[in-house]
């Protein structure tokens, strides 16, 4: 039994990492390469603090609460640069993160992080305190899709300059889009941390924002069952097939690949083509 | 008191005068026509009072404000509706999703705060009277890849209409219409003007701007080289060799 | 000295850097796409190379088929992979191409196992003093053939019909079409003229390190985007400049800036830097 809970613990953390991503790619359409940085600022700021005797939800909120600072700095930086520029930014932000890790011994230099203490809540409650996570983080994103907030990120990630022109402060909605997504990151980081109770470097390599915007662009841009799908097939899968583990990475590397090129709608968008009233419709959500 | 006051505005891009001391106004209620002949500044000018280019010199003041330092949304939002030369809607939203997000400018003016509100449905109402306002609410659940050119010029209008702006702002709305297309829209923005809509119109087609028009203004060379009524101005000889200069026999007209 | 030793190592990883780069800004000045399994084509330059030397003993066929064989494959990826989705938001044939290089990289430690490939009779190995400069001849060898090979791009770009052909597409793709240049050509010739360099890049490293494996092109993969941002999407001479002038900083900052920073990083950082001055990068684009 300990080993399924452990199985649906770890995969409803990545849910919470990809649902985040989602806020910032796929309701705004500002393409992330370099999440799983913001997922470690969280896991390494509640694990020290952990480790130095603070409580562990405090810990928690002051891992999302950093997180998300750098997250408006870098959201900031997206405000200079456009599209490919933000991307390759990006991708930069998680080489400098893992650059700095590696070579601070006060963060645990490439041995990483160890011995992070139990939250004490158990195997279960654990795992529950990670559903609820999950349930709040549903919650927040069906509420940004269904508000006037969703409605302007659509836009901006369709033509942020006609959004401009229709008056709205596309700025400081990115920099939303950012704060919430990389705060949400900083408690998936947080959560993480606590679950396995040692991290280091390379559990936030380059590869792992590529995997977690695997789950984002499979699940379809911007649909939260989509992701949450896809991060669901994506985290268990190696799990249950284990030599699917050794060929995990070629999965994932073709698996991108064959979306991108054949249905890039991902799950989605492939739902949508077979069964048209799953479409999203202003008009249809609005008719309660 | 004028509506747009333009003041000497000069633009410089490398060695390139595009715009050089130029001083225009558009008044309450008018239909302003900027004309003149290709590459003569117009665009340039839209683009310096919607603040995506900054001018090297000059003011642009609405109804007394200084808008100079204000950023694109806020120049919008305190009454610039504009309709672009190329036609941009958002492509994964029908006409009527369009022109709705316009019209609920006022949930959408402090960000966090339209987190809270999830009410669309007066918008889309609104949108759907701006779509027939324009003559296309037949298009109003069509997806953008599935209607013509015209539709979506006049989809960009009532977009630029449903924040209910002071004046608008259009770039050459008549591009790429045929004939009777251009003279039914220009009809349109005739009777908008006529129920009260101040509209500054850049425009090729100079057989519709003379019918519509209540004063023209010209550039050449980003220089103005005429204002007036469209008679006076369009008899002007340095006005039609302007445009003669550059083939343009259709200034005839 | 040790300065100018330390200048030279930073021009000689700049010129393999420069390799790999121009053929990425090539492919985006003309795509607007972001080809991230160029480094792909890379690693197979070095795997071509060591393939062949280590069952014909030649190294120049080795470094034909390695250019070649990457032209040539470089042109198919485009054909299958990229042409299908020009019509697409960027996004999509940027994690498409992320998602197939992943799997390159899967496909060689599949195929030709997770340690790699070396010479067996290891060439260039020699040390060959020139001028006051120790190097080795595969050094020499690598500085010469960027070189050859880039001025060679030069020339084609500048002084014959195809490179006009392709500078007139790049421009103006429409003004381009209406003077009767063919836009596919003109597209499978950047693809394979990139590719010829990423080739070459990769069996030069092979050489050097004498050493060919899968995730080899990892690093380069990242370098090289975060190169032809910094040089101006799309512009070929600001790729140059700054390739060598990325080779030059790393190079001296391993040494002073190694406390606080992993050399890999430094790329990055440099990069943020300058767009956050200037957000076009260092030369404006095409």
């Amino acid at each position: 039994m300990g080993y399924e809970i452990s199985l649906l613990t770890a995969m409803l953390i990545s849910i919470i990492g990809s649902l985040s991503l989602n806020l910032i790619t796929g309701f705004c359409g500002q393409v992330s390469l370099g999440h799983v940085a913001f997922v470690g600022i969280g896991a390494y700021t509640a694990s020290l603090l952990t480790k130095a005797t603070t409580p562990f939800f405090a810990a928690l909120v002051a891992g999302m609460l950093l997180a998300g600072i750098f997250g408006v700095f870098v959201g900031l930086a997206s405000l200079r640069v456009r599209h490919d520029f933000l991307a390759i930014t990006t991708m930069g932000v998680n080489f400098v993160f893992l650059g700095v890790v590696r070579q601070q011994d006060w963060l645990g230099g490439e041995l990483g992080v160890s011995s992070i203490p139990d939250p004490g809540l158990g195997k279960l409650g654990f795992l529950a305190l990670v559903f609820g996570c999950v349930v709040l983080v549903v919650l927040l994103s069906m509420q940004i899709r269904r508000s006037w907030m969703g409605y302007v990120f659509e836009a901006i990630s369709g033509d942020e300059d006609t959004a401009r022109m229709l008056g709205l402060d596309v700025s400081r909605y990115k920099l939303i889009a950012f704060a919430l997504g990389t705060s949400l990151a900083g408690l998936a980081g947080g959560l993480y941390a606590h679950h396995v109770r040692f991290i280091y470097p390379d559990s936030f390599a380059f590869v792992e924002s590529i995997t977690i915007l695997a789950m984002v662009v499979v699940g379809g841009n911007g649909s939260i069952w989509g992701v949450m799908l896809a991060s669901a097939l994506l985290s268990l899968l190696p799990q249950w097939f284990q030599f699917i583990d050794d060929y995990k990475l070629l999965l994932y590397g073709g698996l991108l690949f064959a979306v991108m090129r054949f249905s890039p709608g991902g799950l989605a968008g492939f739902a949508q083509r077979w069964f048209p009233q799953s479409q999203k419709s202003f008009t249809l959500e609005v008719d309660k | 008191m004028s509506l747009l006051d333009i003041r000497a505005i000069s633009v410089r891009f490398g060695g390139v005068h595009a715009l050089e001391q130029v001083t225009m106004n558009l008044n309450p209620g008018e239909i302003l026509g900027l004309i003149g002949p290709n590459g003569a500044g117009k665009t340039t000018m839209l683009r310096v009072i919607t603040g995506v280019v900054k001018a090297n010199h000059g003011e642009v003041q609405l109804e007394g404000e200084l808008l100079n330092t204000l950023p694109i949304h806020v120049r919008v939002r305190k009454g610039l509706g504009c309709a672009q030369q190329l036609v941009r809607p958002f492509r994964e939203m029908t006409l009527a999703e369009n022109v709705a997000l316009a019209a609920g400018a006022k949930h959408t003016q402090y960000p966090w705060q339209s987190l809270f509100r999830v009410e669309r449905m007066e918008a889309l109402r609104e949108s759907r009277n701006w779509l027939a306002k324009v003559g296309i609410e037949d298009a109003a659940d069509s997806y953008p890849e599935a209607v013509p050119l015209g539709y979506l010029k006049r989809m960009e209008v009532a977009r630029a209409l449903a924040i209910r702006p002071r004046m608008l702002l259009l770039d050459e709305p008549l591009a790429g219409l045929n004939q009777a297309e251009a003279t039914t829209f220009a009809d349109i923005l005739f009777e908008l003007n006529r129920q009260g809509q101040a509209i500054l119109l850049i425009e090729h087609n100079l057989a519709e701007v003379r019918r519509i028009c209540s004063r023209l203004v010209v550039l050449d060379n980003g220089r103005k080289i005429a204002e007036g009524s469209p008679e006076t101005v369009l008899k002007q000889s340095s006005v039609q060799e302007a445009y003669i200069g550059q083939g343009n026999l259709n200034a005839e007209n | 000295m040790l300065y100018l030793e330390l200048f030279i190592q930073g021009l000689l990883q700049g010129s393999i850097y420069a390799l790999i780069a121009v053929g990425l800004t090539l492919v985006y000045g003309l795509l607007r796409i972001l080809h991230v399994a160029h480094a792909g084509l890379y690693t197979l330059g070095g795997y071509f190379g060591v393939l062949v030397f280590n069952s014909t003993g030649s190294l120049a066929l080795g470094g034909v088929v390695a250019m070649l064989g990457v032209g040539v494959i470089g042109v198919i990826i485009y054909r299958l992979c990229y042409e299908p989705i020009l019509n697409q938001p960027p996004y999509v044939p940027l994690i498409a191409s992320i998602g197939l290089f992943i799997a390159m990289e899967e496909l060689y430690r599949i195929l030709f196992g997770s340690y790699g490939v070396t010479y067996t009779n290891p060439p260039l190995q020699k040390m060959m003093p020139l001028g006051g400069l120790y190097l080795r001849q595969g050094e020499w060898v690598t500085m010469l053939a960027s070189i050859v090979l880039i001025g060679g791009l030069a020339w084609l770009s500048r002084r014959t019909r195809l490179g006009l052909a392709w500078r007139a597409t790049v421009t103006d793709p429409q003004m381009a079409e209406s003077f009767g240049i063919d836009p596919i050509r003109v597209r499978y010739l950047n693809f394979f003229i990139g590719s010829i360099l990423a080739g070459a890049a990769g069996m030069i490293v092979g050489i050097l390190n004498n050493l060919v494996e899968p995730t080899m092109g990892s690093v380069p993969s990242y370098k090289a985007l975060a190169i032809i941002v910094l040089g101006g999407l799309g512009s070929v001479r600001g790729t140059l400049v700054a390739a060598l002038a990325l080779g030059v900083v790393e190079s001296f900052g391993t040494i002073y800036l190694g406390a606080v920073l992993n050399r890999d990083a430094i790329a990055f950082v440099f990069l943020i830097l300058v767009l956050m001055v200037r957000p076009q990068g260092m030369f404006r684009g095409v």
